[in-house]
């Protein structure tokens, strides 16, 4: 241990101490501060931990939140402690200063365990330092394009960043055809997991990321579809195809908008043990090729969260979860009570208002989101915020292949505000979704929009993206008497 | 009057960026002025006559996906293509799909892959890939009308002595960065890179496209009514103001 990592934890803790008096979150100065004395300070403040790491477009924060909550409780009762960014500051900076604090001044880690979301380009970054024992995949859609030019770029980045770390097991979404195609030319192991059955409407989706084989380019084949790309897919031509689950749901039995009931099955060679491949077309389970596994063990599942893109959250964690070794049955008692986390599915009451806020970060994500919102039988109000900072992605353009216009067609939604930077833009979109652009409300500023929202009849929906949620959930939760998010 | 049929070409490849929002903002723009529009999708390995639409809209797509594209193209399709360019029908073509009208794509490392050849260009992949949000303004023959958009592509266009650029930059890069000029124009080839949405915040310029497409098929200029456009105007003059003042890149 050197001065220079003495000095690089002072510096971390100092900025964040400052900036939190400031009222500001200040997620990555304070990584940067560090960085100045030690550049690798990161190895040296997580040396040890066993590490989670999370990253894809879409479900890090919530699977984070999943893990971190069944981690902490089972450790009620003893010494040990587990750390996690929940703020979402999942750069080299941000994940450098949240290790960086929970150190101690000559540069131990205080916490024994860590669950860290992972953004998908900074991942070769952060991964090399940390050193996980675990990375969890969790899907890949557009998304920010001009940050990362295209999704298979995208996947370029995390394939590097685990290649780096051949030791850590690999956890993959077995539907996703992007994602999968990592376990291509890695030295890790790897585990899958996914949904082996049909939900929702089976038609092909009108939108979708992976439509061709990345292989060989020929179109896939589905047996069956979950949301968006995600399913039983098969190249035809190249062979490619949708993995066999270790975990894996069965059976999706009730959603609703509290939370959904699953049957899961398991293969209990712990975190190995590959079972064959579950095709369900003509509706029944037929077994592929290779040995049926010895035991698949089959149990309920509560998942206090709705939607289904949190059911491959939930599944997901569970899959992380059991390959670090830690206790299936405490996360599956945990994930019951899983709470909403920062700007997902969260809810606020506002002078007597119900405001509940969706982060919505590309299509694939948005459409899932007004799915929930239109399902919801009753009036209300529907508030969207866009913004195109850095962290969002500076186009837009995204907004055209979501499908607002099933915001158009729910006569439920009696009134429909748009707001942040591109206010116009979204108001736009929905304008050409068929919504009348006299009814579209545009509302400048945070506080002219919370006001807004005090004045609404209905409850109030929320859609907006990363930086626009975080700037008006500031406000929001200091009203509502919430707590700040770095207090989690 | 008989409705405009658009062909979307290779819709299930080149979509990248949104590129639904001008399908919808034709579609839309037609169907408020009493115009019948059908939209028709043309996919890979699909053969269908060609002549019988008025305008075709080719998007953008990702790197590894055009490759099947490119041998679709040689399966005959990319003739009749050709011939509907020469006969003068309305295409418009962005980014991915504006290269591909083009004789060739050279990669930064030297390779090349031929490419259409319909208009008079070539392209040639650059280190640093040209980001952001910019605008510029149509030539005469294409209304002299103000274009914000989003680019963002890492080839750089050069246009042949026959052709004339869609439109000169404002701001941004446009065809390669260097030269000034935007896109192409070329008979009723409209060629550009502003991906996605690139129509619904410029009513104008998709009005002239509209217009080219119906004075085509009628053979006489036809004056379309006049929209209320108050949210493309906002969408439109919040962007290019943002532009201009440098408030974003």
């Amino acid at each position: 241990m050197g001065i220079s990592t003495i000095l690089g934890v002072t510096a971390c803790k100092a900025t964040r101490g400052l900036l939190r008096i400031a009222k500001r979150g200040g997620t990555t100065v304070p990584g940067r501060a560090a960085m100045v004395f030690d550049k690798n300070i990161l190895a040296k403040v997580s040396e040890n931990m066993d590490t989670i790491i999370v990253t894809g477009t879409n479900g890090k924060t919530t699977t984070c939140r999943m893990l971190e909550q069944a981690l902490s409780k089972s450790l009620e009762g003893t010494d040990k402690t587990v750390l996690a960014n929940k703020s979402g500051a999942n750069l080299l900076k941000g994940v450098t200063a949240e290790f960086t604090a929970n150190a101690t001044f000559t540069g131990k880690p205080k916490s024994q365990y860590a669950i860290i979301e992972c953004d998908e380009g900074a991942l070769k970054q952060v991964a090399p330092l940390v050193k996980p024992k675990v990375i969890l995949v969790t899907n890949l859609f557009r998304d920010q394009l001009d940050r990362y030019g295209e999704v298979t770029h995208t996947l370029e980045h995390i394939r590097i960043g685990i290649e780096k770390v051949p030791k850590a097991t690999i956890c993959l979404n077995a539907d996703c055809s992007l994602v999968s195609s990592l376990a291509k030319d890695i030295p890790n192991e790897v585990i899958y997991y996914g949904i082996d059955c049909p939900y929702g409407d089976q038609s092909d989706p009108e939108i979708s990321d992976a439509k061709y084989c990345i292989n060989c380019g020929t179109e896939y084949e589905y047996d069956y579809h979950t949301y968006a790309h995600l399913g039983g897919f098969k190249c035809p031509k190249c062979g490619y195809k949708r993995h066999a689950t270790d975990v894996a749901v069965t059976s999706v039995d009730k959603l609703t908008a509290k939370g959904t009931e699953l049957t899961m099955e398991f293969s209990d060679s712990a975190t190995g043990g590959r079972v064959p491949c579950r095709g369900n077309s003509d509706n029944e389970y037929k077994r592929d090729t290779g040995p049926v596994p010895l035991s698949r063990k089959q149990e309920h599942v509560l998942v206090g969260l709705p939607a289904i893109y949190n059911v491959y959250n939930a599944v997901g964690a569970i899959c992380a979860y059991t390959a670090a070794g830690f206790e299936r049955a405490d996360i599956i008692k945990s994930l019951a009570e899983t709470g909403t986390s920062f700007g997902r599915m969260e809810t606020f009451k506002l002078d007597g208002v119900d405001v509940q806020m969706i982060l919505v970060k590309n299509p694939a994500g948005c459409n899932q989101a007004i799915n929930y919102v239109t399902s919801i039988e009753e009036d209300k109000t529907v508030a969207v915020c866009l913004n195109d900072r850095t962290a969002d992605g500076h186009d837009i353009s995204w907004i055209w292949d979501a499908e607002y216009e099933r915001i158009a067609e729910d006569d439920r939604i009696k009134n429909i505000i748009v707001s942040g930077d591109r206010a116009e833009d979204i108001g736009l979109r929905l304008k050409y979704g068929g919504v009348d652009e006299s009814r579209i409300e545009i509302v400048k500023g945070w506080d002219n929009l919370i006001n807004r929202m005090k004045q609404s009849d209905n409850p109030v929906f929320v859609l907006p993206n990363y930086t626009s949620m975080t700037s008006l959930r500031a406000p929001l939760a200091e009203i509502t008497g919430k707590g700040e998010f770095w207090k989690g | 009057m008989e409705g405009l049929k658009i062909c979307h070409l290779y819709p299930e490849v080149l979509n990248l960026y949104g590129d639904r929002g001008n399908i919808l903002c034709m579609k839309r723009r037609l169907e408020w002025r009493g115009i019948d529009c059908t939209v028709e999708e043309l996919k890979l390995g699909e053969k269908r006559d060609l002549t019988q639409y008025d305008l075709f809209f080719i998007g953008g797509g990702q790197d590894f996906e055009q490759e099947v594209l490119l041998e679709d193209l040689k399966s005959g399709k990319g003739e009749e293509i050709k011939s509907a360019v020469n006969d003068g029908k309305t295409f418009l073509c962005i980014c991915g799909g504006y290269q591909m009208m083009g004789h060739y794509y050279e990669t930064y490392k030297g390779e090349r892959n031929e490419f259409l050849g319909a208009v008079d260009f070539h392209t040639i992949g650059g280190e640093v890939r040209m980001i952001g949000n910019y605008t510029f303004t149509t030539g005469e023959e294409s209304g002299e009308t103000q274009v914000v958009g989003y680019e963002n592509h890492s080839g750089r266009t050069y246009l042949g002595d026959g052709v004339t650029p869609l439109g000169n930059v404002i701001k941004g890069y446009g065809n390669n960065g260097d030269d000034g000029t935007e896109g192409v124009r070329y008979n009723n080839v409209f060629g550009t890179y502003s991906h996605g949405p690139a129509l619904p915040k410029n009513p104008e310029f998709a009005d002239v496209i509209l217009a080219t497409t119906l004075e085509y098929k009628y053979g006489k200029r036809i004056e379309l009514e006049p929209i209320q456009d108050v949210m493309e105007s906002k969408a439109h003059e919040s962007v290019y103001n943002k532009i201009m003042s440098g408030e974003i890149k």
